[in-house]
């Protein structure tokens, strides 16, 4: 079985033709993928900024990260479980789509990243109470340009044929 | 916005991370206000921290949404799901100004306070829907 029958057959499906063919499905679960980035985005954003020394100086590192890191999380899944669901529907289209596949090796970097700095920096908030290392900042700025270019490469896939 | 076809997905981009900026902002002192989140911190001091952020986001999507309006004003005129988003915007700006505004200032946690960020989240929940529905109506 090549790529290609294998997205047919999830297109084939009952879940894909009705998220993809009703009416209200796909716009209500296109609607979820946006609001869980506008709630929880600004998570994201003011963890990072706060490395970066930029926003919420008042609060200590540690006060930041780990308040935000159970609703970043929550998000992370409504994003993914949505994103999940959109992708159901048209998988053929999304295939032949070159801002999906950008989207798609911005969140493998989004993993690298984790892999790289969850443990020595976001997991270690206590630690940069007493000052954020260059190691933490680098992790915030790059944090914040991959998500930045998945906003983008996201939106650029309703542009693709 | 008529000109390249790359510049309507870049203002919509923009118009996406302003709303993570600002509606993203707003949405922690709601859920601080509900009494869910960010607990070591009182509403205040989150508002006082992050309205700058808000204010940012907000400039820059009031900057990019006429700019997407302008490129097709009289489609937008005629959908639903803008006036309704228009609607939506302008009670949820209103509402936090006047009551959401009190609300954060009053530093006792209460009724108040919690409906205050209920409210506040369900009107900009409605504005984002509403704005992703333009697209399908």
């Amino acid at each position: 079985m090549n790529i290609v029958s294998a997205l047919e057959w999830v297109e084939s499906t009952e879940l894909s033709t009705a998220i993809r063919e009703g009416a209200l499905l796909y716009p209500i679960i296109g609607g979820f993928h946006l609001v869980a980035i506008a709630l929880f985005g600004g998570m994201l954003v003011m963890t990072d900024l706060r490395l970066l020394e930029w926003a919420m100086q008042r609060r200590k590192v540690s006060d930041v990260i780990e308040q935000m890191r159970g609703w970043k999380r929550a998000g992370f899944a409504l994003v993914v479980s949505s994103g999940l669901l959109l992708g159901w529907a048209e998988p053929l289209r999304l295939y032949r789509s070159p801002s999906f596949w950008v989207k798609m090796a911005l969140l493998t970097l989004v993993g690298v990243h984790a892999l790289l700095f969850r443990k020595g920096v976001y997991q270690n908030a206590k630690a940069l109470d007493a000052g954020v290392t260059p190691r933490a900042k680098l992790a915030a700025a790059l944090s914040l340009i991959l998500w930045a270019g998945l906003v983008v490469s996201g939106r650029l896939i309703a542009f693709d044929a | 916005m008529n000109g390249p076809e790359w510049a309507f997905p870049v203002v919509e981009s923009l118009h996406f991370i302003g709303m993570a900026l600002s509606i993203g902002t707003i949405a922690i002192v709601d859920l601080r206000l509900l009494g869910i989140a960010m607990c070591r911190q009182t509403a205040s001091d989150l508002e006082a921290d992050l309205h700058r952020w808000t204010w940012f986001g907000l400039a820059l999507m009031l900057i990019t949404g006429p700019l997407m309006f302008s490129a097709d004003a009289p489609n937008y005129h005629h959908n639903p799901a803008f006036h309704f988003k228009m609607t939506s915007l302008f009670l949820a700006l209103v509402f936090n100004f006047t009551l959401r505004r009190y609300a954060t200032r009053t530093e006792t946690p209460s009724l108040l306070a919690r409906v205050a960020g209920a409210v506040s989240l369900a009107l900009w929940t409605c504005v984002v829907a509403g704005g992703r529905m333009i697209a399908f109506v």
